[in-house]
Formats: C-alpha cells, sequence, structure tokens
C-alpha cells in the first residue's frame, strides 16, 4: 500500500543482471521473462480461487439440476481431472482472453472487465493529470524555498493529505461541492460518448467531464503528497549539484535555471516512480469509484464480490495484475535504457 | 555496548523534546490510545453489548445541540452513544494496527533473512512472490482472502473471528515491504567484516543471521514499521467502509462513517464527522512520528 | 486528430439538442436494474416492473383492487375449471407481430417451464385457443385465484421467440446464467420498448409508435433508468436535478425529500411483511412456545417502525395485511418486556442462551438496520444473537440450508391472497409438495395446514376469509414467527409528474405508460 519502495527493488534487479556480450539485450530478456514469471503465479492464484470459491457446475445449470446430472456434467468439463492438468487448461483458456462467464452479466468475464476499463483508466488518467498539475509546481517550489511559510504550509499538508482516507475525502467533497453548494455532480460518469464498440468515454462532453471532476480529485488525493515530497527531494538533490552551481554562475535567468537545468534531472526518478504508481492506483480506485457510483472496473469489482460471481473477480485479478506487470516491465526497461549507470553498477 | 546505547537513546530523547510536533504528535498518539485500551473504564457505555443500547435513542444530536439528549456526542442509527463508539472503535484500530504490523514484521524479517543471506535461487524465488504481492494492493489482497475466509468457515460466527482475521488479512497482505528493507540490509551487512569472521569462526549460520546480522537491520525495520501502523489502521477502516471488515454489530471507525454517509442528508453529521477526525487524528499523529523517527534515525532514507 | 475531436464533440453536441427539443424523457434512477430482457429468468418485483413497461399483462391490479382489463378485454368462468379470456383487437408487438391467442398460450407454457414461476402456475393446464381472440385458461383443480394469476401473464411474442439463435439454442431458452435470445432481445406489446440496454450502468426505453392503448394519457417518450444501489447516491441524485424520478426513498430522507420544492413525495402503506423466523429444529429452545412467546413481547415492533422505519411502516402482528381476505382486525402488537421475562423464566431460561441469526443487507428496506436491533432487544432477554448481515446475492442459499437460529424473511403475496403467505412461509415444509419452501423455522402445526388447505378449496367468500382469519389466530397464539411490519413503498417525482399518485400502486408496479409530464 504504501508506495516508494519499488526504485530499490528496480536498481537490485539489475544488479544480478549478467554480463554477456550485450548486456542490455540480456537486461531485457531477463526482465520480460521475470514478467511471465510473476504472470504465470498470478494465473496459479486465479486458479486457485476459481476452484476453491466457485463451483462452476453449479454456476451453469442452476439449482433445479439432479445430482447425477451434475456429476455427469462435471466429467463433461473435465472437473474431475488432476488439478494441475485442469490449471494448464484454465492457462491456456487465459492465454487467450477466456476466463470464463459471468454469470451475473451472462457474458464473458474478460468481456465484461474490459467495457468497464476505459471508465477506470479515464479517471486514472484524469488524477494524474491534477497529480502532474500540482505537485510539479509545489514540489519545485517548497526545494527552492524550503523554509518560506507557505512551504511548510503545504509539506505539512500533505503530510494532512496522506493521512486522510481516500473514502473520508470523497465524502467531504461530496457533502461541500455537490450537497452543499449544489456545483457538481456526485455519482456516476454522466454523458458519455461511444468512440469504438467497447470503449465509451465521458471526455468528450460537457457533463461527462463535470462528473469526472470529485472522482478525479479524490482519487489524485492519495498520490498527491507522495509526489510532492518525491519532487521535492530529487530537486533539493539536484540543487547542490555542481552544474547547478555552474549555471547560476553563467549568470542564466533563475526560472530557466530551475526548469531546464534543475527539474529537467528530476525527472527520471519521477516518471519511473510514476510508472509504478499508476498500477497501484487502479487499485485504489476500487474504493472512489464505490463513493461515487463510478461504473469502472474497480466497482464491477466491489459488485462481483457480494454477488460472488467468481469469473468476474478472477479476471478482474488477471487483469490488473497483468497490468501492473506490463507498466512494472516497461519502466524498467526504460530506466535501463535511458540510465546507463544502472548497467555499470551492474557489471561490477 | 551498554554505555554507547544509553548515549543514543538521550541523544535520541535530546532530539525528540526538540521537537514540537514530535512530542505533540506523541501526546496525541498516546492519549488516544490510552483513552481506547482504557475504553471499558472511561465510555459511558458499551457499545458492543446489545443490552446496552436502545435503538428509541437512535440518531439523538450531540448534548450541546439537543438538549434532550444525554449522549455528548450524539448517537447513530442503532442509538449507540458515538463518543463510546469511537472508543472502541480506536481500540480495535490499534489492536488491529499492532497485530497486523507484528504479523507483518514477523514474515518479513524472517523471509527477508533469508532471502538476503542465502541468496541465489531461493533469494529469486522469494523476491518474486514479493513482487507478485506487491503488485495487488492491501484492499485486493483483503478482499480475495476475506471471501475465501468467509467461504471455508461459514458465516455464522464471523463476528467472534472478526479482529484475528482482520489481523491475518492485513498482516498477510503488507509483510514485503519488510522482506525487501531487510534483504536490503542483509545483503549490506553480509559484505562486512564482522560476518566475515563468524563464519570464519564456524558460527552455524542460523546464529550469525540471527544474532549478528538481524540487530543491524533494525533501524529501517523500526522507520518502517511506524508507517505501517497508520497504514494498517487505515487498511482497517477501508475494509469496514467497503463492508468486509468489522462486523455491524462491532462498528469500528471505518464503519461509523460508512453508516452515517447514509445519513448525509438526513442532518445527522456527528456520525460521520467525529469519527472521522479521530480516525485522521490517529492517522496523522502516527504518520507524523514516523517522520520525525525517520529524519532521525536515518536522514538519508527521508528521499524515498 | 484534432479535427476529429472537434467534430465528435459537436457531433455529441448536436445529438444531445436534438434529443432534448422534442421528447419527454423521464430520468429514473432505481436501486437495481432488470438482471435479464426475460421477464421469465426470475420472479421479483424488479423484473415485474419490467414487464409492465415492456409488456402487458392480461388484466392489472388497479388501485383499488380491482382488475383492470388489458390485453384482455372481458373473461367469463364457463365451467369451475375454465376461464375465458377475450382478446383485444389490434395489437402489436413490437417487432410488428399481431397479438393472438396463441401468444397467451404460448407465454402459459413458458411460465410453467420458468424455475420461478412454475410453482405458481402449478394448477394450470394448457390453455384452449379457441379462435385468434379467444382462449381458455384451465386449471386441474377449481382455483379460486385464476384473475390474480393473469396480472402475471404478459403475453411474449410467439413467432419473435421462436426459431433458433445464432449460437443453436432455441430463442425461447429460459437461462438464469448464461446468455441467451431472450436475454438481450424483447418483443412485448407494452408501451415502450428497450432500445439501449448496458446492464448495470443504463437502459433505455422508447415508447412504441404503435402501442395499442391510444387512450392513455401518457405522454413519456423515452424512460432512461439508471440504477443507484447507493441510497444517498440515490437521493442526491434527485435532489440536484440529476433524475426525475427515485425508488426507494429511504426512510432517513423522506422528510428532506418531501420537504424539497420541486419534488413530490409518494408513500404508501405496502403489503409486504417482514419477518424473523425462530428455527425449532436447530433450537430446541424454539421448539417451546413459551420462548417464542417471549421473543414475540421482547421485540418492540412499534420502535422499530417509529425510530428506524421513521414512521414508513405499519406495525404488524400477523401476515395479511389490512383489506387481505384473512386480516384479522382483532390481533394486536405485543411488546411487553416483563412478560418476556417472566416467560423466559418459566420456560427455565432466565440465565438465557446464544442464538446465531442471518439478515440480508440489501433487500428489504434497512432490512441490516432491523436486524441489529432486533438483536439488541433479545440482548435484554438474555438472548445473546450473534449476527452475520450479507447481500441478497449470498443470503437466500444460506438462508436454504438453514445456516443460523434466526432468520430474516420479508414476503409479498404474489396472488394478493393470505393463504399464500401461510403455504411458503408456515405450512410443514414437504419437498413434495413444495408447501412451506421458507419456512426455516420449522414451525408444523397440521391443524394450521389442514386450515388452510380447507380454505383454497372453499368457494364461499365469508366463509373462506373466516376460515384464514382463524388460520392468523392460530400462528398468532402459537408465535409462530416474530412479525415486525408491513414496509410501507415510497416514490419520489418531480412537481410536473401530473398523475405520479395514479399510476402507483402498492404492489410497487408503477404504470409509467400511463404517466404524464407537463
Amino acid at each position: 500500500m504504501r508506495p516508494g519502495m519499488q526504485p530499490a527493488a528496480r536498481f537490485r534487479s539489475t544488479h544480478t543482471s549478467s554480463n554477456k556480450k550485450n548486456p542490455m539485450f540480456a537486461f531485457i530478456v531477463r526482465r520480460i521473462a521475470q514478467a511471465v514469471m510473476v504472470m504465470l503465479v498470478i494465473s496459479v492464484i486465479g486458479f486457485a480461487i476459481k476452484t476453491a470459491v466457485g463451483d462452476p457446475v453449479r454456476d451453469l445449470v442452476g439449482v433445479a439440476v439432479s445430482a447425477e446430472e451434475r456429476a455427469r456434467l462435471s466429467e463433461e468439463l473435465g472437473l474431475n481431472d488432476p488439478l494441475p492438468v485442469q490449471w494448464v487448461r484454465f492457462l491456456g483458456g487465459a492465454l487467450q482472453g477466456d476466463l470464463g462467464q459471468s454469470f451475473f452479466f451472462k457474458r464473458p468475464a474478460m468481456e465484461v472487465i474490459l467495457r468497464k476499463a476505459p471508465a477506470t483508466l479515464e479517471l486514472v488518467l484524469a488524477a494524474s493529470v491534477i497529480i502532474v498539475l500540482v505537485s510539479i509546481p509545489v514540489g519545485i517550489y517548497a526545494a527552492v524555498r524550503p523554509r518560506a511559510a507557505l512551504s511548510r504550509l503545504l509539506m505539512g499538508g500533505s503530510v494532512v493529505g496522506v493521512s486522510i482516507p481516500v473514502f473520508l475525502t470523497a465524502i467531504m467533497l461530496i457533502y461541500v461541492f455537490a450537497i452543499h453548494l449544489g456545483w457538481l455532480p456526485s455519482y456516476g460518469r454522466g454523458e458519455t460518448v461511444r468512440l469504438t464498440s467497447w470503449w465509451e468515454t465521458g471526455l468528450l462532453t460537457k457533463d461527462g467531464l463535470l462528473h469526472l471532476v470529485l472522482p478525479a480529485i479524490s482519487l489524485s488525493s492519495v498520490m498527491l503528497p507522495l509526489f510532492i515530497r518525491l519532487i521535492r527531494a530529487e530537486m533539493k538533490e539536484v540543487l547542490e549539484a555542481e552544474y547547478m552551481k555552474y549555471a547560476r554562475a553563467k549568470g542564466l535567468r533563475p526560472w530557466r535555471i530551475l526548469l531546464v537545468h534543475g527539474f529537467k534531472n528530476t525527472l527520471l526518478p519521477v516518471i519511473t516512480v510514476g510508472g509504478v504508481q499508476l498500477g497501484t492506483m487502479i487499485a485504489f480506485t476500487v474504493l472512489t469509484e464505490t463513493v461515487f457510483q463510478w461504473q469502472g472496473m474497480g466497482f464491477i469489482f466491489l459488485e462481483a464480490v457480494e454477488r460472488a460471481d467468481t469469473s468476474l473477480l478472477v479476471a478482474y485479478l488477471v487483469f490488473v495484475g497483468f497490468m501492473f506487470v506490463v507498466v512494472n516491465t516497461a519502466v524498467d526497461i526504460i530506466y535501463g535504457l535511458v540510465n546507463p549507470m544502472v548497467r555499470i553498477t551492474g557489471r561490477k | 555496548m551498554a554505555l554507547l546505547a544509553r548515549l543514543r537513546e538521550s541523544y535520541l530523547l535530546h532530539s525528540f523534546l526538540r521537537d514540537p510536533v514530535a512530542v505533540g504528535s506523541f501526546i496525541v498518539v498516546v492519549l488516544l490510545v490510552t483513552a481506547g485500551f482504557l475504553a471499558p473504564v472511561l465510555a459511558p457505555m458499551n457499545p458492543y453489548d446489545p443490552a446496552q443500547i436502545d435503538v428509541m435513542d437512535s440518531e439523538l444530536a450531540p448534548a450541546w445541540i439537543d438538549q434532550d439528549s444525554s449522549f455528548l456526542l450524539g448517537t447513530d442509527s442503532q442509538g449507540r452513544d458515538i463518543l463510546s463508539t469511537i472508543l472502541y472503535g480506536t481500540r480495535v484500530s490499534v489492536l488491529i494496527g499492532l497485530g497486523a504490523v507484528a504479523l507483518q514484521a514477523a514474515l518479513g524479517i524472517g523471509i527477508g533473512l533469508i532471502s538476503g543471506y542465502a541468496g541465489g535461487r531461493v533469494d529469486a524465488v522469494l523476491m518474486r512472490v514479493a513482487d507478485v504481492q506487491l503488485s495487488f494492493s492491501t484492499y485486493m489482497v483483503a478482499i480475495f482472502l476475506g471471501a475465501i475466509f468467509q467461504a471455508t468457515f461459514g458465516v455464522g460466527r464471523y463476528e467472534q473471528i472478526a479482529v484475528p482475521f482482520l489481523i491475518a488479512v492485513i498482516g498477510l497482505a503488507e509483510w514485503p515491504q519488510y522482506a525487501r528493507t531487510v534483504r536490503a540490509s542483509v545483503l549490506a551487512e553480509k559484505k562486512k567484516e564482522y560476518v566475515e569472521a563468524a563464519r570464519v569462526i564456524g558460527l552455524p549460520s542460523g546464529r550469525i543471521m540471527w544474532r549478528h546480522i538481524l540487530p543491524n537491520t533494525m533501524t529501517p525495520v523500526m522507520v518502517i514499521s511506524t508507517v505501517q501502523v497508520a497504514n494498517a489502521i487505515m487498511s482497517e477502516a477501508a475494509l469496514s467502509f467497503i463492508g468486509l471488515g468489522m462486523p455491524v454489530t462491532k462498528p469500528s471507525l471505518g464503519s461509523l462513517i460508512k453508516s452515517g454517509f447514509e445519513y448525509i442528508f438526513s442532518g445527522a453529521w456527528w456520525i460521520t464527522l467525529f469519527p472521522g477526525v479521530v480516525l485522521v487524528l490517529l492517522i496523522l499523529t502516527i504518520n507524523l512520528l514516523g517522520d520525525w523517527m525517520r529524519d532521525f534515525l536515518n536522514p538519508k532514507l527521508y528521499k524515498s | 486528430m484534432k479535427r476529429l475531436l472537434l467534430a465528435c464533440l459537436c457531433a455529441a453536441m448536436l445529438c444531445g439538442f436534438a434529443g432534448a427539443a422534442h421528447a419527454k424523457t423521464l430520468k429514473m434512477a432505481l436501486d437495481a436494474d432488470p438482471v435479464s430482457l426475460d421477464p421469465h429468468v426470475q420472479l421479483s418485483g424488479g423484473m415485474l416492473q419490467y414487464s409492465h413497461i415492456c409488456f402487458d399483462p392480461l388484466v392489472r391490479w388497479a388501485k383499488d383492487g380491482s382488475f383492470e382489463p388489458r390485453l384482455a378485454v372481458s373473461w367469463e368462468q364457463i365451467d369451475p375449471l375454465t376461464t375465458r379470456f377475450h382478446l383485444r383487437e389490434g395489437v402489436k408487438f413490437h417487432s410488428g407481430n399481431a397479438f393472438t391467442a396463441k401468444d397467451v398460450a404460448w407465454t402459459l407454457e413458458r411460465l410453467k417451464q420458468s424455475q420461478d414461476y412454475k410453482f405458481l402456475f402449478e394448477l394450470f393446464g394448457p390453455a384452449k385457443v379457441v379462435d385468434d381472440l379467444t382462449v381458455d385458461i384451465v386449471t386441474t383443480k377449481p382455483y379460486g385465484l385464476v384473475l390474480a394469476m393473469a396480472t402475471y401473464i404478459f403475453p411474449m411474442d410467439s413467432a419473435f421467440y421462436s426459431g433458433m439463435d445464432d449460437s443453436g439454442q432455441p430463442k425461447d431458452a429460459i437461462v438464469k446464467t448464461g446468455p441467451s435470445f431472450a436475454l438481450t432481445n424483447e418483443s412485448g406489446t407494452g408501451p415502450f420498448a428497450v432500445t439501449y440496454r448496458e446492464q448495470g450502468v443504463k437502459t433505455v426505453f422508447t415508447r412504441f409508435k404503435d402501442y395499442w392503448d391510444t387512450k392513455s394519457p401518457g405522454n413519456v417518450d423515452e424512460i432512461v433508468l439508471t440504477p443507484i444501489k447507493e441510497e444517498a447516491t440515490r437521493v442526491a441524485a434527485l435532489l440536484s436535478g440529476d433524475v426525475d424520478f427515485i425508488s426507494p426513498v429511504p426512510p432517513q430522507d423522506l422528510e428532506r425529500v418531501g420537504a424539497h420544492k420541486d419534488v413530490q413525495l409518494v408513500t404508501m402503506s405496502g403489503t409486504r411483511v417482514i419477518t424473523f423466523q425462530l428455527n425449532q429444529k436447530r433450537r430446541p429452545e424454539f421448539a417451546d412456545k413459551r420462548v417464542r412467546m417471549a421473543v414475540e413481547y421482547a421485540v418492540n415492533n412499534a420502535g422499530i417502525v417509529d425510530k428506524i422505519m421513521k414512521g414508513f411502516a405499519t406495525v404488524a402482528a400477523q401476515q395479511s395485511p389490512a383489506g387481505y381476505a384473512g386480516h384479522n382486525p382483532e390481533l394486536a402488537p405485543r411488546f411487553d418486556l416483563d412478560k418476556a421475562k417472566a416467560l423466559m423464566k418459566e420456560a427455565g431460561y432466565e440465565k438465557g442462551f446464544t442464538v446465531t441469526m442471518i439478515a440480508p443487507n440489501n433487500r428489504y428496506v434497512n432490512d441490516e438496520k432491523i436486524a441489529q436491533a432486533v438483536a439488541g432487544m433479545l440482548a435484554k432477554i438474555n438472548i445473546k444473537v450473534e449476527l452475520k448481515t450479507m447481500p441478497k446475492a449470498q443470503y437466500w442459499d444460506e438462508f436454504d440450508a438453514q445456516v443460523a437460529d434466526i432468520q430474516m424473511i420479508g414476503w409479498h403475496s404474489d396472488t394478493e391472497d393470505t393463504a399464500n403467505f401461510f403455504e411458503y412461509l408456515l405450512m410443514c415444509p414437504n419437498k413434495e409438495t413444495g408447501s412451506g419452501q421458507y419456512n426455516s423455522g420449522n414451525y408444523c402445526n397440521p391443524e394450521l395446514d389442514a386450515l388452510v388447505i380447507a380454505a383454497n378449496a372453499e368457494f364461499d367468500t365469508a366463509k373462506r376469509t373466516a376460515m384464514l382469519q382463524q388460520a392468523e389466530k392460530m400462528a398468532y397464539d402459537d408465535a409462530a414467527f416474530v412479525n415486525l411490519h408491513w414496509q410501507n413503498n415510497s416514490w419520489a417525482g418531480r412537481k410536473n409528474h401530473k398523475n405520479l399518485e395514479h399510476i402507483l400502486n402498492v404492489m410497487d408496479f408503477p404504470y409509467f405508460g400511463d404517466l404524464v409530464v407537463e
């Protein structure tokens, strides 16, 4: 839950990368192999949940079918095979995107999840925009003027921010802006426009954008303090660097120094952490979506828990795990590509 | 050694006393925790004992608004005194927070030690498991475990197992934080001469790990422990908020906030507001203490 | 790219304006949306509400409890087993097919296949098509409730639902958990047809242009149904103007909703009784009448109505609400804590005992809070209750398995008749006949069973009424179960919904086809 531990892991994983003829290539292959392994483990967990919690036969035929009939169906569906055999079958299905049928939606579970994914991704995107727009200026300011009253206020605020549970933030926002002032809507996605067969966007209508405001703010409140602190810390370090002193000595304008010479050099760690946080944020949408009745993956997930819709649960698990692994791997590889330092230390 | 420890302690005390935020937070935490643990003594009623609550007292406003109300902070929809419920709820929160962190630490330190010390394949496997675990947030792990637990134990007796269950869930969900931290310190310590020396004398590796390496990894463990308690409390509140935490008959701070949300229009704001304030205060002060401790023990760590 | 975006934006806005220009749209938020477009998949209030929007029954209940002709214009009993229905001429299905007697017979046959409906239609044989507009409905035994059951016959388009779909499954298959033709396609005769549906998000019903009932004053062109599960959010949506109509209105918000200047609140005393069953098989204590009586005396149902239901429920001392044949006006609610304690002492349980209780948390109005309150009241006579509440999707499996000693159940009589309560809730459980199917208290009184069975065969209304009232009295004297209340129905719409109250009824089947919006 507390993010921010991943960078250390990233450095570490490269320590072990081998130094063949082409270390970069080996590094990428290795990282992808790891990702595949993680996905395999996730598939085992998904399979375990499916087997432990759900009774697929009961799902399929309802209650009125006799015990013998069920036994016959079990045999037919291969439910009497040894578990590893069943797992391989499950894996084969999963590779083709077949994770079973959601009994509530009466459609393939993966399809249900994919149709809900745009809502969640749009929410995460909007929250990310807010985070970028707020955390960069605040972080830089707090680093440049660490002793100013405003800096202290902002930093103090960020500790408070980290301590308010996201559902409480959401309730407060609803109370003030939706109920008390009546400025913004408090539930759902509003008017949506269909872009493709599975993507309904709320970003193209005024109504849709208005509906996005409160959920996006409350979701961003989870990560915002973390980013402010991160940017401040990185910036502080950069400010101490020799080239900054040199730039100052050259008489460049202060804002130019800050942005071009200073901030640019903090970007790498910020992007690295940011990429990983994107994965984490998807999980946080469960709470936000519940309070705002936002029809995304998280909302559907909690409903699936209530309805014991096992296939849907497993599909969500696999999908979110997949997203996280992809983002993590991509960030690692990009990091390895742009920062040769990582590889040099690896060769020691 | 003893002398050094005392010196260090006195320095710790000194630095602590010079920081008003740390002292203030400490006082608040101590007050809240004490109040929580003394709840059976302090609270006007026991909100977890159905014989003491009366539905006829439901939704009364705080005493200073409603002259007829004999409940300082009002009552909830079942007629539970909000003040008492907050006290009992705080106790549950702290208990789950500490319990979950103890479990996380035990698991994480053990796995981190083995992983760091053994290295090689064992390390690779354990750390991959940690990766998988980290790819799901606490909530997701907790929700999945919750669903499975309820499927296996049945629903009848949930009320009795709720607290240990939540400790187990939150504990199991966050151990990788510890494992990674401890492993990193172990890797650093392993190269040091004293470990080398111990190995040369022929001490068994279990002993080396336990007696020599472990004590030297304690600083980062202490730093993350504080923050993890705050996180565990937050997780419990979140789980209770979505209805997967404490049972309705034993409301914690999170479930009180949730039940108040239903009354957001009918004007019973006190059901949400007071528990919300206490929850934020508790998490905030623990976080502030954690920040102070991190600054004090290892200024370099501050970055992450 | 930019141009594309702009084009999309313009198109979207145009659609918006074009839509607003002529149509009268009713935006409505309910606690759930239909689980399927197939009306026979589930027997539930929500699915019946949907049926009244897209289908039309042969007859429907009028507000005064009489039957209003819909697809049947008249009917007559031609012998003790046969009722002849004369059907309306010139009615069209949404598909364009003409409605005939064949469709009625086909629908009745399908009802008898449906897992949920087959018990209700057990006494019905196949219908006989006399001519295109005449059909005979035949029962296997004389049955006094044929017309009440005709309110459940919403004729479906037999031609539309015949044949095979793309996956090779018959189009008329009733599938509860998988895909089927009827899941996503409908063709009824009702005032509205489904034009868009994303399950759990939005359903759009558009006025059927060839609707037969041209005399109906209804002028709504489109209904947009959005499910909002969270009560506070549903109320917020109404008050902020996002939606025009909500149901149910949570009791805690009734006052605020009623006081709002743009909103009108409609409430009616309902017919759904909320009860707790005390399982005598699991707990020998509950086999002792004194203990059951003590529980009945310990539960302050008037207090629950007052505090938790905010007065929007009627305290019950029997199953039948006022107006039902078996309603016995002599039975009064019981609450007397001292008497309850005395009874416990008399039964030898002064020190009490511990029991488990389960209740749903999203099925009945304030169900979870009611269960908590009852648990608190029982604690006062030293019965310690371990309560677990759960969503309705999980609840009924647990209920059927009788996992707890005390279980909550609410019941609305599908026939609007007293006997239905007894048949399902209080008759001795019998797997073969299906009686006592939801009797998880395992209360069994052969004398009571005989009385109810006799009443069902009785055609003399006065005699039947007396028998059913006697049955209610027996259950009351035996403290067969714990009575709480009949929950009220509540709806809220805009002030410009001219005849809102008129289209609503105690069954909670709003007749949206007749709604007039100014």
